[in-house]
């Protein structure tokens, strides 16, 4: 994974965008909570196979808790939520489900093996890599869904990053240094990342310096006109 | 260089992040144009020999204008501020969210995913990269590559370095081979986006305006009917 440092750092930045009068560090802390959670399929990993990045790791459960907070919010005459909880963390719930998509699922989806995105409809891991360039030479290239047409058949083919399933994919983390089923005499190494990368510690930059100036403005939100 | 989208993208984070009540789409337009200002220099190389990433990715012109935004709107009296007559406090706030993200949205892209920025142009030919990675290890403790303290080739600062500013010059849209002078029939290439972390940056930060400008409609911006400070929260 990208580590939860990374994915809290690229959230606190969306949060800060997001939350608006509610910026408070009680926001945050839930915020980091949601961040978090997900990693907690690393222990699942140990009594189920490949539930790292399958479990916590999805656009369907996600999809599922935002169709129930929309239905429940604003569809149904009396709800549930709303009786519940204020305004005030209905929004922070949204802005929450907007991190755990964009800045945990999504940045685990272009990473190693990618996601379990589909899971549990369908047990496939994708990987998002590739990149969009124009060129003269070429006019528009996107290499992150590959399309070929076999030309003697004429079927098409699409690979959008498909990898393994969930039987065949372990994505190394703290609690499962490798891969269950390879066998190595080795002393376990749990490595545990901060930032591997530029871009990476980049997103945690982002993130603290979004806080610092919020801090640094003030209140935030109410001081300018 | 990192793609101009990536560095726009910043921008309009940082600009849904620190604008606050200044919030609008022309503020936003301010701050997101001040994210791609430092690419420009790549026009200045065609003149000027190795100017990519370097005239405007140095220190100086943000130092500069921190500088004398500092002066204007902190140390003068009230009253006094040229900045805050002209456009209110509102334009104090965009200034210094404008300044904000050209350091970090256009200088900070290209040091820490692009080609490199040469900070102490032109004092030293040395474009600086921040590459390496920082890990704990049950094996071998902190393992951290970022600072390289004596790293070779010139410069002072400890940190990675991407080559000259002469010797290897950046290549760009507007200069591809990055050398002085201007070719026409060169082959261009304008890169969106290289590699699945941008197109995520870039798919945030479309998804984080579309919900702000929706205004009423998205339930994030806080204005959920709850009445406290209705208006001006998401607009």
């Amino acid at each position: 994974m990208p580590s939860t440092v990374v994915h809290a750092g690229f959230a606190l930045l969306l949060a800060a965008g997001l939350l608006g009068a509610y910026y408070d560090r009680r926001a945050l802390a839930v915020l980091l909570v949601v961040i978090v959670l997900p990693e907690a399929d690393s222990f699942l990993g140990l009594i189920m196979a490949g539930a790292h990045r399958t479990v916590g790791h999805n656009f369907v459960l996600p999809a599922v808790a935002a169709l129930a907070l929309y239905y429940d919010t604003r569809v149904r005459e009396r709800s549930l939520v709303r009786e519940r909880l204020s305004p005030r963390w209905i929004s922070v719930a949204w802005v929450a489900l907007f991190a755990h998509v964009f800045a945990h699922v999504a940045l685990d989806w272009t990473h190693l093996d990618g996601v379990n995105v589909f899971w549990p409809l369908r047990d496939r891991f994708f990987q998002l890599d590739g990149g969009i360039v124009y060129s003269t030479a070429d006019g528009f290239v996107q290499t992150f869904v590959d399309v070929r047409v076999d030309p003697e058949t004429g079927s098409r083919t699409v690979d959008a990053g498909a990898g393994g399933t969930s039987e065949t994919v372990h994505v190394n983390t703290p609690v499962q240094p490798r891969d269950p089923d390879v066998d190595v005499d080795e002393p376990v190494d749990r490595r545990f990342p901060i930032a591997n990368s530029g871009w990476r510690l980049y997103l945690i930059g982002l993130g603290l310096f979004a806080l610092g100036a919020r801090r640094l403005q003030g209140d935030g939100v109410g001081d300018d006109a | 260089m990192a793609p101009t989208l990536v560095s726009a993208a910043v921008g309009a984070l940082l600009a849904a992040a620190l604008l606050g009540r200044a919030f609008d789409r022309r503020a936003v337009a301010v701050v997101v144009a001040a994210a791609l200002l430092p690419r420009l220099d790549a026009a200045a190389s065609l003149v000027v020999p190795g100017a990519t990433n370097a005239f405007l990715h140095a220190v100086w012109a943000p130092l500069l204008v921190g500088g004398a935004l500092y002066l204007d709107t902190v140390r003068r009296p009230a009253g006094a501020s040229a900045l805050r007559d002209r456009f209110g406090r509102r334009g104090v706030r965009v200034a210094w969210v404008a300044l904000a993200s050209f350091v970090v949205a256009g200088i900070g892209a290209a040091l820490f995913a692009g080609e490199g920025a040469a900070l102490l142009y032109p004092l030293e030919d040395a474009r600086y990269v921040v590459r390496g990675r920082l890990v704990f290890s049950t094996q071998e403790g902190v393992v951290q590559t970022f600072l390289a303290p004596d790293g070779d080739g010139p410069g002072v600062l400890p940190l990675g370095r991407a080559g000259g500013t002469v010797a290897d010059p950046v290549a760009s849209w507007i200069n591809p081979d990055g050398r002085p002078g201007f070719d026409p029939r060169a082959d261009r290439e304008f890169r969106f986006v290289d590699g699945g972390w941008q197109l995520v940056v870039v798919a945030a930060a479309a998804a984080t305006l579309a919900v702000r400008f929706g205004g009423r409609d998205g339930d994030t911006t806080g204005d959920d009917g709850s009445g406290a400070s209705d208006d001006g929260v998401s607009r």
